[in-house]
């Protein structure tokens, strides 16, 4: 018995360790000098990083490469203890929920189509009718209820980025990934889809990877903020704990908010 | 119908960041009447303006037949009357066999450049082979090799079939390598970080991102199907509706030649029609 016990508790206690995203000496270079890194980065699992960084830093390199998108990069990139494959093997193993700048929805499809298309890859063993309830629950919790049947091109930016966030959160993934998803957007409907995005996580945590070049949002929406600098050297992780468990509401106003922002923003002109 | 859309896009623009599920499904149901009302008035001037197009002609065909008096063009009342004394079965079995050799032909020429065109526009290095070949071979007058084909395949079917295929397999080829390459790599991302397979990318991306180049070039082979038909036509059959204008034409029934020229002509406004349909409902993100 106590042996078993033994065995059990390190998996257990390990299991959050377990599921960390681990970058090693990730570096990517093609060929003109490296786009980014070499990086070290040790993010344990159920938790939103914001990724901060002026352009060039290599912000949505990182997001590429946790993606799986990247034919090949140097160092090591780990989910849960598996790689993440330089191509195609990233999704056999861990689902990845993308929602990329452009909102990466396929014009051909209506909006449920395209989270019916995404879960018809990412969960194949679940029935039909159960995908098609999902699609529709995260439809409905975004606030799309009725536009189901639309083209995205008779959608709006705000719309068409929630589309693109319900199928993220539907294929319920292991890592979920955003590529400055609010930057076309204007202020109300951007933060409107924050307070959206915070409200999701929290009914569904994942690994969330949040890339974005506006402080005030990383602020507010990560747990640990990850700062970039574009000169090679190593990121600084930033804890934000304080501001994370604020009420909503109470965040943008909040002292704590102010000053981590000017923290951060010192912290970004002296690492240049 | 241009109208009906943008009003529904702009509405729909201004309502829905509320994230109200109520007054957007209340705006998709307001703004979905008009532009339905939009597209039957459309479709009735369309087939208005294609009525008159088609009356003009007629009534100038009338007035040149009148005023030339000749044998070799009577009047549209006259070939109209030789059009219906036609034996029904006589032409439905002239249509059937140049319609399956034309299927037939479309068919094939798809098949072989859909295949080399997708491989063309998806692997570089497949278009860096095939390309001077294409290049090479794309400006041949391939008509000019109907003896060829001929000679190698014989007077039946399989020279008709390949001699329509030949010549609308490279602008197939083109335009789907185009359409493919048109397709913005990024679209790819999300399935591909889904651990989507080929055959998914294909069916779900890749295909119907370049339906509407492959629709555009049926639309224009299905006219150059057509010529090459005819010409095919011309020897070693006794069906099809090249040989029955030709025959027309040799026994100098002149009325029964421009009888079977209109039944062509009517045969072909069809499948384009039929295209257009196609298009409709498959291109319907567009609109």
């Amino acid at each position: 018995m106590e042996k078993e016990a033994a065995i059990l508790t390190p998996s257990v206690a390990g299991k959050s360790e377990d599921q960390a995203l681990v970058a090693r000496a990730l570096t990517v270079d093609y060929g003109e000098g490296p786009v980014l890194g070499p990086l070290d980065l040790h993010l344990p699992a159920q938790g939103i990083y914001t990724v901060l960084g002026p352009s060039g830093s290599g912000k949505s390199t990182l997001l590429k490469a946790a993606a799986g998108l990247l034919p090949g990069f140097g160092g090591s990139l780990i989910y849960g203890g598996r790689p993440i494959g330089s191509g195609k093997a990233a999704g056999a193993e861990i689902r990845v929920g993308l929602v990329p700048q452009n909102y990466g929805l396929l014009p051909w499809q209506t909006a449920i189509a395209n989270i019916r298309t995404a879960l018809k890859i990412a969960r194949p063993d679940e029935d039909r009718a159960r995908r098609e309830a999902t699609a529709l629950r995260w439809l409905e919790l975004m606030g799309l209820s009725g536009l189901e049947g639309r083209y995205p091109r008779a959608l709006s930016g705000g719309q068409q980025q929630r589309v693109a966030i319900a199928r993220a959160f539907a294929i319920r993934p292991d890592l979920l990934l955003l590529d400055e998803p609010f930057s076309a957007l204007d202020a109300v409907t951007r933060e409107g889809l924050q307070r959206l995005l915070l409200e999701s996580w929290r009914q569904q945590p994942s690994t969330m990877l949040f890339v974005t070049h506006d402080v005030e949002e990383a602020v507010l929406l990560g747990r640990k903020i990850v700062i970039l600098t574009s000169s090679a050297g190593h990121p600084v992780l930033i804890d934000n704990e304080s501001v994370f468990f604020l009420a909503d509401e109470d965040k943008r106003d909040h002292e704590t908010f102010y000053e981590q922002t000017r923290h951060i923003r010192r912290i970004m002109r002296e690492g240049r | 119908m241009k109208s009906g859309n943008n009003t529904e896009k702009s509405r729909a623009g201004n309502n829905g960041e509320k994230s109200n599920p109520e007054s957007d499904s209340a705006t998709s149901r307001a703004t979905s009447r008009p532009s339905r009302n939009n597209r039957i008035s459309g479709f009735g001037t369309m087939l208005l303006r294609l009525l008159s197009v088609f009356v003009v002609l007629h009534v100038l065909w009338g007035l040149i037949a009148a005023l030339l008096k000749r044998d070799m063009l009577p009047s549209p009342l006259v070939v109209y009357r030789a059009l219906f004394k036609l034996d029904g079965g006589d032409m439905l079995l002239n249509i059937g066999t140049s319609m399956g050799r034309v299927f037939a032909g479309i068919a094939l020429a798809l098949i072989v450049g859909l295949l080399l065109g997708l491989l063309m526009g998806r692997s570089p290095r497949w278009n860096r082979l095939l390309d001077p070949v294409v290049y090479l071979t794309y400006p041949i007058p391939k008509i000019a090799l109907l003896p060829v084909a001929m000679l190698f395949l014989g007077l039946g079917e399989a020279s008709k079939i390949v001699m329509i295929a030949l010549i609308l397999v490279f602008q197939v080829i083109i335009s789907v390598r185009d359409g493919v390459k048109a397709i913005p790599a990024n679209t790819y991302d999300v399935l591909t970080s889904l651990g989507a397979g080929r055959m998914a990318k294909f069916t779900q991306i890749t295909l119907p991102g370049a339906l509407s180049s492959i629709l555009s070039t049926i639309r224009i082979s299905l006219g150059t199907a057509f010529s090459v038909l005819f010409f095919t036509e011309i020897y070693g059959t006794e069906h099809g509706m090249g040989y029955f204008i030709m025959d027309a034409w040799l026994r100098l029934d002149y009325p029964g030649m421009y009888a079977g020229i209109l039944l062509f002509s009517g045969v072909g406004f069809l499948l384009f029609v039929l295209v257009d349909l196609f298009e409709h409902r498959f291109m319907k993100w567009r609109a």
